[in-house]
């Protein structure tokens, strides 16, 4: 009797345990992709402000234009400056209402006298931006400077904080589907041991009494890691351009790539890997005879 | 294949079962083993499958000791030359008569291409070729024998190890049982060890007898 046909027998009759083992390697493989996506995501966000280094003076009120010119000559001083843009109230009301124009409540009160002018720098190396940053903040003229070192550093700490806990929930995940096929394999071999005595009595190796059970859990490994790629990448494909515009002008999520191939064969390694000890063990704890 | 007991002796914790026990028994030999209940006769045939250890002396196949074997496999490939057939059929209840055939003969490594008709031959030697796609539950105790017997044969066994083999027949099946396993170890020189109660068969047949007593 072929090892694939006896296999899908023995799933199909006990099909609610094998249910059981399939949806957890599914929601661990689920939960190991959103925590990839996620990861992706935000280190295009990071790469976004680490290779855009900018920082933002802001005016205090009611400066002259001849201070302000003053202040964009000094800065032009600055060698690796690579671009100096001007934002005056008017044109930061602009920009303002763009971004809010969904929300009308948010553009009603405001006017042009409450949002402060402002001069955007952006160079070609951080380090000069780090020295005008402390230059700039303690001029007189100078109300703050936002400086995206602070951002980075922020989003650093989030992303070590999301990575950290994915990669716990993962591991507690994984744990949990790896014990629940190791037992439910237990109780298949439990159930079949006169199965199993019968065939040993034929003539049957310990190996081949065991090969279909360990082709089952590497079957609900393989299985569970695929299906849970496919609808997390699903999932993700519809509402792309929702991120994306949400995030924008950061791509958070990248069209499917030979990385997203790269993944998924990592995946079904893996989920073949903890089906087939899961299974191994479960086989050599409970086939002894 | 050549079975020797060598001074066998079985004890079950207190209870003796045989003390040195000499036997053998040679290639294409059909053998009868009687006794009362508990004088050994099922021990006798799990020893020869290494299912029972003997608490001293020695069963030799093919001069092989298989209390010295190391390589389990070994002891697999003895099985693998052996048919055994129960009281109680054994026969695997999920399984169709054909699964349950096809299974014993991809145990021994039948060529996959000739399983099919192997089947076919086997359950017309034991006149069960109308009904070996049905479930064990659906066979009545003599075609479940038959269909016992056909697994065992199948893969073209050196010996038949038959163990009670008529205990749940009635006396025409158990006949009818009988008969085949005559036909086939005249035909294949399949060497038959069988044990049973019924003095019929034992009478009826000029067969080699080992007794056992309690």
């Amino acid at each position: 009797m072929k090892l694939l046909k006896l296999t899908l027998h023995h799933i199909r009759r006990s099909p609610f345990q094998s249910l059981i083992a399939f949806v957890a390697v599914f929601l661990s493989f689920s939960v190991l992709n959103t925590f990839v996506y996620l990861n992706r995501g935000l280190n295009h966000v990071l790469n976004y402000f680490e290779t855009k280094p900018e920082i933002t003076i802001y005016l205090k009120d009611g400066l002259d234009a001849e201070k302000i010119t003053a202040l964009e000559e000094e800065i032009k001083t600055y060698p690796q400056v690579r671009e100096i843009r001007k934002i005056s109230k008017e044109k930061a009301l602009e920009l303002y209402k763009e971004m809010n124009k969904d929300n009308p409540l948010l553009t009603e009160m405001v006017t042009a006298s409450v949002l402060p002018a402002s001069i955007e720098v952006s160079a070609n190396d951080p380090r000069v931006l780090e020295v005008m940053a402390q230059k700039f903040s303690s001029k007189s003229e100078v109300d703050e400077v936002i400086y995206q070192k602070d951002i980075i550093q922020s989003l650093l700490n989030w992303t070590k904080i999301i990575r950290i806990f994915g990669i716990a929930l993962v591991v507690i995940f994984l744990i949990a589907s790896f014990l629940i096929i190791f037992s439910l394999i237990g109780m298949k071999i439990t159930n079949r041991k006169d199965e199993i005595r019968i065939s040993r009595l034929l003539g049957a190796s310990q190996f081949y009494v065991k090969r279909p059970f360990l082709l089952e859990g590497a079957i609900y490994g393989v299985l569970g890691a695929f299906t849970a790629f496919l609808s997390s990448y699903l999932t993700i494909f519809v509402f792309r351009h929702s991120i994306n515009h949400f995030f924008q002008p950061i791509v958070f999520v990248n069209e499917f790539s030979l990385l997203d191939i790269l993944i998924l064969i990592a995946e079904l390694l893996f989920g073949l890997v903890i089906g087939l000890s899961a299974s191994w063990l479960g086989a050599r704890r409970y086939i002894k005879w | 294949m050549e079975i020797v007991f060598d001074k066998v002796t079985k004890n079950y914790g207190p209870i003796n079962v045989f003390r040195d026990l000499d036997l053998k028994i040679k290639a294409g030999d059909f053998i009868f083993v009687t006794g009362p209940s508990g004088s050994g006769k099922s021990t006798l045939i799990k020893m020869i499958l290494n299912q029972v250890k003997p608490s001293s002396g020695h069963v030799i196949i093919d001069g092989q000791k298989l209390s010295e074997i190391k390589d389990k496999r070994e002891i697999d490939r003895i099985r693998k030359k052996t048919g055994v057939i129960f009281q109680d059929f054994q026969l695997i209840n999920d399984l169709t008569i054909e699964e349950n055939i096809a299974l014993a003969l991809d145990i021994v490594g039948y060529p996959a291409d000739k399983i099919s008709s192997r089947i076919n031959e086997v359950v017309k030697l034991v006149k069960l070729q109308h009904r070996y796609f049905l479930f064990p539950s659906q066979l009545s105790g003599g075609e479940l024998q038959r269909a016992s017997l056909a697994r065992a044969l199948s893969v073209e066994p050196e010996v038949i190890l038959a163990d009670e083999p008529t205990g749940n027949l009635d006396p025409t099946n158990a006949w009818n049982l009988i008969k085949i396993l005559q036909e086939i170890n005249e035909k294949f020189k399949t060497t038959i060890v069988m044990t049973t109660h019924n003095m019929d068969f034992i009478e009826s047949l000029d067969k080699k007898v080992i007794k056992l007593d309690k």
